[in-house]
This record gives structure tokens, C-alpha cells and sequence, in this order.
């Protein structure tokens, strides 16, 4: 399996009931999977864990076979290469659309650096907004920009938290749709939580679903697309 | 969590550089402590019978009165302007806060100036009127004096935290109690002492802490206090084991005023968790009240900053000539240099714990937090035992290090400007901190998340992301630490290096030699680059759209 998330456990430092409860999940590679569940039922912590900013209490997690947590091991979440897009978007308010995009593409040249910013930009069709600031653009257009940012390194997975609930409704089923272009044209194997059954539906492979807190069960339903 | 992932969380030059400063901090504070109970003390039997009575009854009445008074006034200003409307409101918001610009001891003196034999009252009476006037109405060099000074120059600690939660939080219970029909002394009585009891108390303790802290007033004004006391023993009888001990009476004093301060807060149950409040709308007063109203501010203005301020800008014009040499140039150059160096550790120093803390959420970030805050509530001349007697024996150490490097080895540490310097961080830090820690809460942790997700480590997040979204509390912070800085005196006065003066030592140093007209100009330069802070931070920021 691609992704391999075995055991799990999180608890906060001084709440005495555990977040995540022995939580286990497999994902094949190139698949689009949602955890659905109502907020407060750990389905967002389960990505703060897989992109490394939580540490679990116990568990393994492993991604393309190698290991990114266990109770031997801890890979910081700047060399995990997971791609993350936050609730609120999280773009650097003093960088421009390009500025930001280009902040995760260390390592490269500059060449290929400018290249790769233009390349993503296209294929979330935000080309002419290269140089505007985050306060310049609509929430919409934010979120393109840091779904491009987010790719620009290209991640071997990508995660998305409530992609949706900033947008209002009509704009949210055409984003809905484009997302989901843009995610299976890079192929990239994909998870995002949402309290959108809708949602969930329309984007998603597989859905798992999380309830009251802890994860108690695991229903994963089988689409048919 | 397991232990193995505690440390690869922790382990990073973060973690370091914060215990190093809260190292720097406690040292020098729990010297005193320690010796207190260890060190034997040749007089310390003579000052518990003689002296320290007296240093107690005044300092509790400097307190009790200095608190009662602060909070009358503090508080009623704070109302007043909160909720009506009357001519010059709006300058009156801020304009109160001017008093604060004039350190207690510049104002101790300039009143005494005014009011003394050779002043412009007495003057005027004696060659217009050809009045004598009874000398002892005149004289504000005594106890209740001092406590005068204090209130009218320390009460904005307590009108401006007052008045921000009055503005704020206040506008239901307020609008309900005048719906429920009862008249405005009811409601400031019933309503609004009893909820904004958290900042009243928060305003108190720091004019309190201030008063503790003083040297120039109480020392000009002949008022024994612990601050005093501390420097004649040290300075005078050269006993500096005494002084420890008296330092340590201070401390437990402080610590028993904090606790105090906890205990009286209750458990903040009187604000509202909701982000939804509703500003306070004042109304417009009219007829005979809105005179009344508007004459107090105006006396507390006059009193408080007008009056000083125009006495000082008259002495400064007749001393001008004398006083404005080459010699006030390397003042000026001085302070500025102590102050920079000092803002920018304090900066420093709070950057550093504030990114800590907030990276890590369990006790240590939390307790290190606190502990930046303790040497604000340390009297200056505390801190200065404190921190000598540390460096000392740093510089003991050294001595065998010294003659290896072939320099003579006497006390190179303490009578550098290096002590001087680390002593404004350990007493200033909260200053900055606060300012930094507030702009940390502001931008939150979403930015360095996202970074860190994109391949950056902690250290280069910081640098790239965090730091440039903390220009405005980090410039912010530097401004509040240096004009802090520039204010200081008791620190100054006892840790300075041999014929190194700032304008607050060479103010006071005037003024004490009976040179008062001389002490102007120092006195003015403070008093201006304070204002223009205020002005800055409570009218030029409190504009601008949030």
C-alpha cells in the first residue's frame, strides 16, 4: 500500500480522552480518499499527523514505504514532502501569489524555479495573478493559489482541509469541479476532510468516515463512479 | 509522548537560547534570595531595630494611599470619558495618558521648584501682593508629597486599562442598568467598580510596582524607603550583605503584592468571552455637568502634564546657554546608546522566547513565559544588588583568566557597561515581550505550518515568515523598551560605569544639587521622545481602521 497508517493514537497534552482512538487506513496510490465527519471527530488532527505537525501518543505511519512515524522515529514535517492546503489558506500575507508559490522550491534553480511557478500557476489557471498580493484576490482565487503552492513541490501526497467552507455555495460546487480536475491531471494520491457529504461524494474515490470525537468506526464506502 | 520524541521536538538552538535567557534572568534574582538566608550581615541586626520599622510603615503608606488615590482617580476619568460626551473628549482620551511621559522624580522636583521660597507662586504673592505666605502650606517635601507626586503621575496605568475595558466590554451591563433607571454615581458605584475590578486591580499592581521601584522621588523628598535604604547601606556603610537582605525584604513584599494581585482578580469571571462586543456609546452631556466634567479632565490635565511641562520649557530657556555644551551632546549620545543596545537585546531576547513558547504548549514554554515578566515587578535597586554581586564573582572567577591574558585583574565585568545593560533587559524584558507576544497570538501558528510543509525548518520559517509578519510589534516593542530605558534611574544611577552619565542621571544629579533649572533641559528631552510615544501609540494607532 502507498500509505499505510497503522495503530494510531493523539491525545492533547491535558485532556485526559484520547482524539484518536487506534485509528488504522491504507491508501492505494493515485487515490482520492475524504474522511467525512462532524467537527470535533479528529478528522483534521488525522492530517496534522500525517503532515508531521502532531506527534501521536502511539502508532506507525508509512508513505511510499518509508517510515514517517513510529515509536522509534520522527520525520520533521519539512522533509516529509507532504503538500498541505490549509482551512484559511495560510498565504503569506507579505509575498505575492509568485513569491509564495516559489517559497517551497528550494533546491532547484532559479531557471527551473521560475519555470515550475509558471508551469503550476497555468494548471490552476491563475497565470495573470502572479504578482498580486493574498489581500488583492478573492477567496476563490486564494485558494488556487495555495492549492499551486502546495503542488509546486511536487508532494508525493497532498492533503486538504475543508477545502470548501470559506467559499460560498455557488462558488463551491465550480471549485469543487475544477479541483477535482486538477487533481486527477497530476495524478497525485489526495486526502481531504469535510463535513460535506456533497462533497465528499463528488471528489472522492473512498469515503471514510469519522464520529463523536473519537474514530469509533470506520465505514468505507466503495463509490461507483 | 514518548521521552525520544520530547527531545527531537525540543532539541533545536531554540530551546538553548531560551533557557540561556531565562538563566540570565533568575540568577541574579535567586542570588539574593539565597544569600538572604545564608549570608551573616555586620549591621543587619542594628537595621531590623532601627531602620527597617520605618522603611516599612512609610513604604505601606506610600502603597495604601498612593493605590487608593490612583484608583479614585484613575478610574473616575476612565468613566467619564467612556461614557459621555463633553467638549474636548476626544483629546482628553489620549491627552491623560500624558502624565506618564513625566518620570515621578522630574516632576518631584519641578513641583518643588514651583512651589519652594524662590518659585513662581511664592515669587509672585511676595513682589505682586507683597504676600508671605506660610512656608509649611508650601512645602511638598514630605511624606504625603510624595504620595501627591505619585498619584497624579502614575494614575494613567490605572485610567488606561480601565478605561480600554470600559470601552470594550462594558456597553450591555451599562445600557441595561440605565434602562433599569438608575442614575450615573448608582452606576459607576454598583456597575461599573465592581466589573472592572480585573483592571483596576491590573492597573494598581503596576503603579504600585512603580512606586516600590522609585529612588528620585522618595530620595529627593527625604522619605526613607526601601530604595533608599538599600543604596545607604551599599553605598554609605558599604555593606553590601545588608543591602541583600533588604533586597530580599523588597522581593518578598513584591511577592506577596503579586499574590495579592491573583487573589483579587478572582477568576476574571467578569469578561465576556464572546468576540461579539458592542463598543460603548457615550452620551452627550449638557448644561452644568458637562462643565464640571470637563473642568476636572482639564485640572487633572493641568496638574498632571501642562503645568510641569511649561515650567520645565521656562527653566530650559533661562539655562539654555549653560547647560546646552558638548558635555550634553555625549547625554544625549549616551542614552541613546544604552537604550538602543538595550531595546534591541530586549527584542532579541523576546523573540527568541516568544517563538519558543508558542512552538512548544506544555509547562516549561509556559513557566519560561512568566519568568520574563518577573524582573518587571523587581525595584531597580534590587535588581542592581542582584546583578553586581553575580558579576563580582564572575569577574573573581576570571581573575586567574585575566593575568593569563596579561590585563590587570580587578573588576572588568561589573564596572563595564556591559552590567548596566544586561540589568535593563532583566527589568525591561516584559515590555517587549508583551508587545511580541501579542503580535505571536496575532498571527498564529497557520503560517509556520504551511511553511514547514513546504520544506522549510523551523529556524528558516522563522526568518522568512515569522519575522516579517512581526515588523509592527517588533518596532512596537523596541520603542516601549527604549523610552523605558531612557526613563530609568535607579538602575542607572547605582550600575553605570565611572563618569558615564545619561540625561535621567544628570536630571537628577542637578536637581539634587540644587541646580533645578539646570536639570531642565535633560528633563525636557525625556519627557518629549515619552510624549510623542504616547501621542504614537494611543491616538496615531487607535485610529487606524483594525
Amino acid at each position: 500500500m502507498f500509505i499505510n497508517i497503522k495503530d494510531l493514537c493523539f491525545g492533547y497534552n491535558r485532556s485526559k480522552n484520547d482524539i484518536i482512538h487506534h485509528f488504522d487506513l491504507e491508501i492505494k496510490q493515485g487515490e482520492i480518499v475524504s474522511i467525512l465527519g462532524e467537527s470535533g471527530s479528529g478528522k483534521t488532527t488525522i492530517l496534522r499527523l500525517l503532515s508531521g505537525l502532531e506527534i501521536p501518543s502511539h502508532g506507525n505511519i508509512s508513505i511510499n514505504e518509508t517510515l514517517m512515524v513510529s515509536d522509534h522515529t520522527f520525520v520533521p514535517p519539512e522533509k516529509r514532502g507532504i503538500g498541505m492546503v490549509f482551512q484559511d489558506y495560510a498565504l503569506f500575507p507579505h509575498m505575492t501569489a509568485g513569491e509564495n508559490i516559489e517559497f517551497g522550491l528550494k533546491g532547484l534553480r532559479r531557471k527551473e524555479r521560475k519555470a515550475r511557478v509558471e508551469e503550476v500557476l497555468e494548471l490552476v489557471n491563475m497565470s495573470e495573478f502572479k504578482k498580486r498580493y493574498p489581500h488583492e484576490m478573492s477567496g476563490g482565487q486564494q485558494q488556487r493559489i495555495a492549492l499551486a503552492r502546495a503542488l509546486a513541490p511536487k508532494p508525493s501526497l497532498l492533503l486538504l482541509d475543508e477545502p470548501f467552507s470559506n467559499l460560498d455555495a455557488e462558488l463551491q460546487v465550480k471549485i469543487r469541479d475544477e479541483l477535482r480536475d486538477i487533481i486527477k491531471q497530476t495524478g497525485i494520491t489526495s486526502i481531504f476532510v469535510t463535513h460535506d457529504v456533497a462533497d465528499s461524494r463528488a471528489l472522492a474515490d473512498r469515503i471514510v468516515t469519522m464520529h463523536n470525537g473519537i474514530v469509533s468506526d470506520q465505514k468505507t464506502v466503495q463509490l461507483t463512479r | 509522548m514518548k521521552l525520544h520524541h520530547i527531545k527531537s521536538q525540543y532539541k533545536n538552538i531554540w530551546t538553548w537560547l531560551s533557557i540561556l535567557i531565562v538563566l540570565l534572568i533568575l540568577i541574579p534574582n535567586a542570588t539574593i534570595l539565597v544569600n538572604f538566608f545564608t549570608k551573616e550581615a555586620e549591621s543587619w541586626d542594628h537595621i531590623q531595630t532601627y531602620i527597617l520599622p520605618e522603611l516599612l510603615t512609610n513604604t505601606s503608606l506610600l502603597l495604601l494611599f498612593t493605590g487608593l488615590l490612583t484608583i479614585l482617580i484613575g478610574t473616575s476619568l476612565a468613566w467619564l470619558v467612556a461614557a459621555y460626551d463633553f467638549p474636548f473628549r476626544r483629546f482628553f482620551k489620549w491627552g491623560l495618558i500624558l502624565p506618564l511621559a513625566i518620570p515621578p522624580y522630574i516632576a518631584g522636583y519641578t513641583y518643588n521648584g514651583i512651589l519652594n521660597y524662590t518659585g513662581v507662586i511664592q515669587t509672585t504673592l511676595r513682589n505682586q501682593f507683597q504676600m508671605e505666605v506660610n512656608q509649611s502650606f508650601f512645602d511638598i517635601l514630605t511624606l504625603p508629597g510624595a504620595i501627591g507626586i505619585f498619584t497624579l503621575f502614575l494614575y494613567p496605568y490605572v485610567y488606561t486599562m480601565t478605561y480600554a475595558f470600559l470601552s470594550q466590554q462594558s456597553a450591555t451591563l451599562i445600557e441595561n442598568a440605565r434602562l433599569l433607571g438608575r442614575n450615573a454615581t448608582e452606576i459607576y458605584f454598583r456597575i461599573i467598580i465592581p466589573i472592572t475590578r480585573g483592571a483596576i486591580v491590573g492597573g494598581v499592581s503596576l503603579v504600585l510596582l512603580e512606586v516600590l521601584n522609585d529612588y528620585g522621588v522618595v530620595k529627593y523628598f527625604g522619605v526613607p524607603t526601601f530604595s533608599t535604604a538599600i543604596f545607604q547601606t551599599w553605598f554609605g556603610m558599604g555593606e553590601l550583605n545588608s543591602a541583600i537582605k533588604l533586597s530580599a525584604t523588597v522581593m518578598f513584599i513584591v511577592f506577596g503584592l503579586l499574590i495579592l494581585e491573583k487573589v483579587l482578580r478572582g477568576r476574571k469571571k467578569y469578561s465576556y468571552t464572546t468576540s461579539k462586543v458592542r463598543p460603548l456609546e457615550p452620551i452627550t452631556l449638557t448644561g452644568v455637568k458637562r462643565w464640571v466634567t470637563f473642568s476636572y479632565c482639564a485640572l487633572i490635565f493641568i496638574i498632571g502634564f501642562l503645568v510641569p511641562f511649561i515650567q520645565l520649557v521656562d527653566w530650559m530657556f533661562l539655562t539654555f546657554h549653560k547647560v546646552a555644551s558638548t558635555e550634553f551632546l555625549e547625554l544625549i549620545t549616551n542614552s541613546i546608546l544604552v537604550a538602543t543596545i538595550g531595546a534591541s537585546m530586549i527584542v532579541a531576547f523576546s523573540l527568541v522566547i516568544g517563538n519558543f513558547a508558542r512552538m512548544h504548549q506544555g509547562l516549561m514554554a509556559r513557566s519560561f513565559a512568566r519568568v520574563t515578566i518577573l524582573g518587571y515587578s523587581i525595584p531597580g535597586a534590587v535588581i542592581a544588588v542582584g546583578i553586581s554581586t553575580v558579576f563580582i564573582q564572575l569577574d573573581q572567577f576570571l581573575f586567574g583568566f585575566y593575568e593569563a591574558l596579561g590585563i590587570p585583574a580587578t573588576l572588568h565585568l561589573s564596572t563595564s557597561l556591559f552590567m548596566l545593560i544586561s540589568a535593563y533587559v532583566i527589568r525591561f524584558l516584559a515590555i517587549g515581550y508583551n508587545s511580541i507576544e501579542a503580535g505571536f497570538d496575532k498571527i498564529g501558528t497557520t503560517f509556520t505550518e504551511a511553511s514547514r510543509t513546504l520544506g522549510m525548518n523551523v529556524t528558516k520559517t522563522f526568518f522568512k515568515v515569522d519575522l516579517p509578519m512581526m515588523k509592527g510589534p517588533l518596532i512596537s516593542g523596541f520603542m516601549l523598551a527604549f523610552i523605558e530605558i531612557l526613563k530609568e534611574l535607579p538602575l542607572t544611577l547605582i550600575l553605570r560605569p565611572f563618569n558615564f552619565d545619561t540625561l535621567s542621571t544628570k536630571a537628577f544629579q542637578y536637581a539634587s544639587d540644587e541646580q533645578i533649572h539646570e536639570a531642565a533641559l535633560p528633563s525636557l528631552v525625556i519627557v518629549l521622545v515619552s510624549g510623542l510615544a504616547i501621542y504614537f501609540f494611543y491616538h496615531v494607532l487607535e485610529k487606524e481602521p483594525k
